[in-house]
């Protein structure tokens, strides 16, 4: 009853900031030179059309007009707009009008949500070694080596870290990992890798600091006062105290990711959501980008929620509101 | 060399107080590590570069040598030259000049929106704090760049649109914080005790208030500008910054990344000064964080 | 007196505070007897939890040991490895510490916590051990066994998690319990509960306990034999009845002047004068003589040697005889 109560609470939290963004984007874009419905940016899309088959592209050109009714007043097309959104009837693009936009995003959604939850996980398993293995040995040079590395993770960002390993693989290792396209295992490689250097470097360092911090504890002494074996000691009462404040600076992270992930698709051709976002803007595609923002907004929040639950459930001490 | 002389004359009571300033304590604090004082001197080095840049330039950025495009570097043009002919040496020092004014112009704007709604929603309370504080938590809901994509639709392309585009969206942080030193120093347990031990409103301020309020203040804006440095580029690697000829990192690292085959000099050299300088604000920002708060965070 | 469990010899402790050196411990030697009760008595920074702590290898990483010995059924624990350590801590000595509060691990079930003591040591098998930690939990007079066996510390008030913090120190039956000030961050009526409970167990277990309190009532409600330390010092060992009757050290006596006694509200209250120092170099003369009434030229030259002055009776004061003349 109590998480019913907590994932409804949240659930409506998550329509709200969506349909806030959805309705801030709208008025944006309705203001931009162009207007929301760039016309002369549908018209040269659907040109091949209109000289085909010129009743067909009427037809397609009164339904963009009445969809977006684009001769209502601003609120009711942003309400409008709302409505079609949250029924998840997305209509189609505006630079290939004739098809519907959740057909062109089938494909890219599931590349940029495993490029982000991959190097998430990635940063997890490697982070959290690194940053325990810094944190026992405090002041010698593996925690220097750590320290750094993970200051230099941090600092660059996925795009610059995205094109040195261009220059690695396309220039000076070719053919060892592939460097453009999407298709087999190996092409993630080099992507999740990219997106994951700087998140490793957080987890690494926040580890560090925050086991640290829980070794110094009462209760540390306490079980050592019980004679529990020193690496029992460090994983069962060190890092899983850790963990629970090492989940918190997941969420952001993700989002964070999310981000890179647009960047590095564009480095590395991947036909991911991220590509499809950069497309959308600099062809003033709104319905597209706007819809590509909605579901990777909707997949932050989504994986926020989780985050908390799983550290609820890692913290008992923790209520979850 | 100055510092030196303070240390070996303890007794001169002006060095003395200066010594037990906390601000002093702080400088001393960052001078010890090493790394922030290396990213430091990058930083006012890369500072310097972009006011002069424009003017040690060897070629105006809409310069392009026909005669020798995509040729390595040379003596003529140093970090040689790229497919259209422009000169990478000169790109860079305007790429600086570009990056500075928007990172610093776009950290100015998040910082004064997130001063003002932060002062208010921490003076006035109530149902303003309210209101302020679900807008930051909406803020924080998504990833600020995805808003600086959206606002770069509205103000359409440029150095202005850009520090807007940035600026605007990272308003969040600096409000929260503000908010919370207001807080902090309305009910302070340490502006209590100091009131009680009968230390004037004027040294209250001066002595503990300031201190804290400037070195949170400065250690935001520190993880701020690097912040704001790598969205300027991101926004140009999505087709969304600057327009060419107008010289950017991002514009240049997508332009190296699809050129690479052929070209790698045109990735060494600015992804190398991109990177070092985002390294070394970090060592900064740091370093201030160590210096201004020895005992707090990760 | 039977054969000692655990003597302590000429034991001294640093700890390394990068500018200086803070001797905790200098040159203390006392012994717990099996089944005694040993209060050990000092304000804080006495070196009294120090000297315990640094025999079963508890001590900070800034600390040293210097010398000594701590001869626990014949071996010196002072020689032992840490894993060989492991093997005593919790299975011959258990330990209660003093906070209840952040001396229990935060996200582990408070069952879970008790027979890891046991699952440790192999002290039983798994099937056990968890029948132990119920029987365990009833008798630290912790109601529901079953049910509170899956909550966690923060679901427990301040005398029921250090019920539990002794449960955890008794799971393997050690012959030793080292308290290290049991009861000082709990209220004034939990405290003579806790107190109750260590009597109890300490009769049914027929163990060893060293209590370390700075509290000089615990002591002498509670104790066989006291203990006082004063700047990593012994001033005075006694049993509880000849402390009580003839303390011969002035800084005892301050002790004894500070506490409030119920029922003797008529004398007024004397606190001792000064602070308890830090002492940062080896003493050479008196630590206690900038605080005492009795301070003679003699005081400040010379350091007081421990020396028996009844039966079991040992006092490090060059004044003691007087001192005792005068309290009587």
């Amino acid at each position: 009853m109590f998480y019913v109560k907590f994932l409804a609470k949240r659930f409506v939290a998550i329509v709200i900031t969506l349909a806030a963004v959805i309705a801030i984007s709208y008025i944006m874009m309705y203001y931009s030179p162009g207007g929301f419905m760039n016309t002369t940016q549908l018209a040269s899309a659907l040109a091949p059309l209109a000289a085909q088959d010129p009743a067909a592209y009427q037809k397609l050109m009164e339904q963009f007009q009445s969809r977006y009714g684009l001769n209502l007043p601003l609120w009711r097309q942003v309400l409008q707009y709302e409505w079609h959104t949250f029924t998840f009837n997305f209509g189609n693009s505006m630079q290939n009008p004739t098809l519907s936009i959740v057909s062109q995003l089938k494909g890219a959604l599931p590349i940029s949500v495993f490029l982000a939850f991959g190097s998430v996980v990635v940063s997890v398993v490697i982070g959290i070694p690194m940053g325990v293995i810094a944190a026992l040995k405090r002041n010698s040079w593996v925690d220097y080596l750590v320290t750094t590395l993970s200051m230099f993770g941090q600092a660059i960002p996925s795009f610059v870290l995205a094109v040195i390993f261009v220059l690695i693989f396309g220039v000076v290792w070719q053919n060892v990992l592939p460097v453009t396209g999407w298709g087999t295992p190996a092409d993630a490689v080099l992507p999740v890798l990219s997106l994951a250097a700087g998140n490793i470097g957080v987890v690494a360092r926040y580890m560090r600091g925050s086991l640290i911090e829980t070794m110094r504890q009462d209760f540390i002494r306490t079980a050592k006062a019980k004679g529990v074996k020193y690496w029992a000691l460090v994983i069962r009462h060190g890092v899983r105290n850790s963990l629970t404040a090492l989940i918190t600076v997941i969420g952001p992270q993700f989002a964070f990711t999310v981000v890179g992930t647009v960047w590095v698709e564009n480095i590395f051709a991947i036909p991911g959501l991220g590509k499809v976002i950069s497309t959308a803007f600099t062809n003033f595609d709104f319905p597209m980008a706007i819809t590509a923002v909605f579901i990777l907004g909707g997949t932050i929040m989504l994986t926020n929620l989780v985050v908390d639950l799983i550290y609820s459930w890692m913290d008992p001490r923790v209520k979850l509101q | 060399m100055i510092v030196a002389i303070a240390v070996t004359q303890p007794q001169a009571p002006a060095r003395q107080a200066r010594r037990n300033s906390p601000m002093y304590r702080a400088w001393q604090r960052y001078r010890k590590n090493w790394f922030a004082v290396a990213g430091l001197i990058w930083v006012v080095i890369f500072f310097i570069i972009g006011i002069i840049g424009p003017w040690i330039a060897p070629y105006s950025y809409t310069y392009a040598d026909f005669l020798h495009m995509h040729s390595g570097p040379s003596w003529q043009h140093w970090f040689g030259t790229d497919t259209v002919g422009y000169d990478v040496f000169s790109q860079i020092l305007y790429s600086i000049r570009y990056a500075l004014e928007i990172a610093l112009g776009a950290t100015c704007v998040s910082f004064l929106i997130g001063v003002i709604l932060g002062l208010w929603a921490g003076l006035a309370g109530g149902i303003i704090d309210v209101i302020v504080m679900r807008a930051v938590d909406f803020m924080f809901a998504l990833p600020s760049f995805f808003f600086a994509l959206i606002l770069m639709v509205l103000l359409g392309k440029g150095i202005f649109p850009m520090i807007l585009a940035i600026g605007v969206p990272g308003w969040a942080g600096y409000a929260r914080l503000i908010r919370s030193l207001v807080l902090a120093m309305r009910n302070g347990e340490m502006v209590e005790a100091a009131r009680a031990l009968g230390a004037s409103q004027w040294h209250i301020a001066r002595r503990y208030m300031f201190p804290n309020v400037v070195g949170s203040m400065v250690v935001s804006l520190a993880f701020g500008i690097p912040y704001d440095l790598t969205a300027q580029a991101g926004l140009s690697i999505v087709g969304m910054g600057l327009n060419p000829p107008m010289p950017s990192f991002g514009n240049m690292l997508a332009q190296a990344g699809a050129n690479i085959l052929g070209f790698p000099w045109l990735l060494y050299f600015p992804a190398g000064v991109f990177a070092i300088t985002l390294l070394s604000f970090l060592f900064v920002a740091d370093g201030l964080q160590e210096a201004f708060n020895p005992k707090g965070g990760v | 007196m039977s054969q000692p469990l655990l003597s302590i010899e000429d034991l001294r402790v640093e700890f390394d505070r990068g500018e200086d050196t803070v001797y905790a411990v200098n040159g203390v030697s006392f012994s717990i007897a099996e089944g005694e009760t040993l209060g050990i008595v000092g304000e804080s920074g006495s070196g009294k939890s120090v000297t315990l702590m640094s025999a079963i290898g508890l001590i900070r990483e800034n600390g040293r040991i210097r010398s000594g010995r701590a001869m626990f059924q014949g071996t010196d624990l002072l020689k032992l490895s840490e894993r060989q350590l492991e093997d005593i801590r919790g299975r011959e000595i258990g330990v209660v510490f003093q906070d209840p509060m952040t001396s229990l691990n935060p996200v582990m079930r408070i069952g879970d916590q008790i027979m890891e003591a046991m699952l440790a040591h192999h002290f039983c098998s798994h099937r056990e051990a968890f029948e132990r930690t119920l029987q365990l939990l009833h008798e630290m007079g912790i109601p529901e066994p079953k049910a509170r066996f899956r909550n966690y510390p923060h679901e427990f008030s301040g005398g029921m998690r250090q019920r539990i913090m002794i449960a955890i120190a008794l799971a393997c039956e050690p012959q030793l319990l080292i308290a290290d000030e049991p009861t000082t961050a709990l209220d004034v009526t939990v405290q003579m509960q806790i107190l109750a409970l260590l009597q109890e167990q300490r009769r049914k277990r027929n163990m060893s306990v060293a209590i370390i309190t700075h509290d000089f009532g615990v002591a002498t409600n509670f104790c066989d034999r006291i203990i006082v330390l004063y700047a990593g010092q012994i001033m005075e060992v006694a049993d509880t009845g000849t402390f009580l009757r003839e303390s011969a050290h002035p800084y005892t006596v301050g002790l004894k002047h500070s506490i409030i006694e119920i029922g003797h509200r008529a004398r007024p209250l004397q606190p001792i004068p000064g602070m308890a120092p830090t002492i940062t170099e080896m003493p050479h003369s008196c630590s206690f003589a900038s605080r005492c009434p009795f301070a003679a030229e003699r005081c400040r030259s010379e350091l007081p040697q421990l020396r028996e002055i009844g039966s079991g009776h040992w006092v490090a004061c060059h004044r003691a005889e007087e001192v005792l003349a005068d309290v009587i």
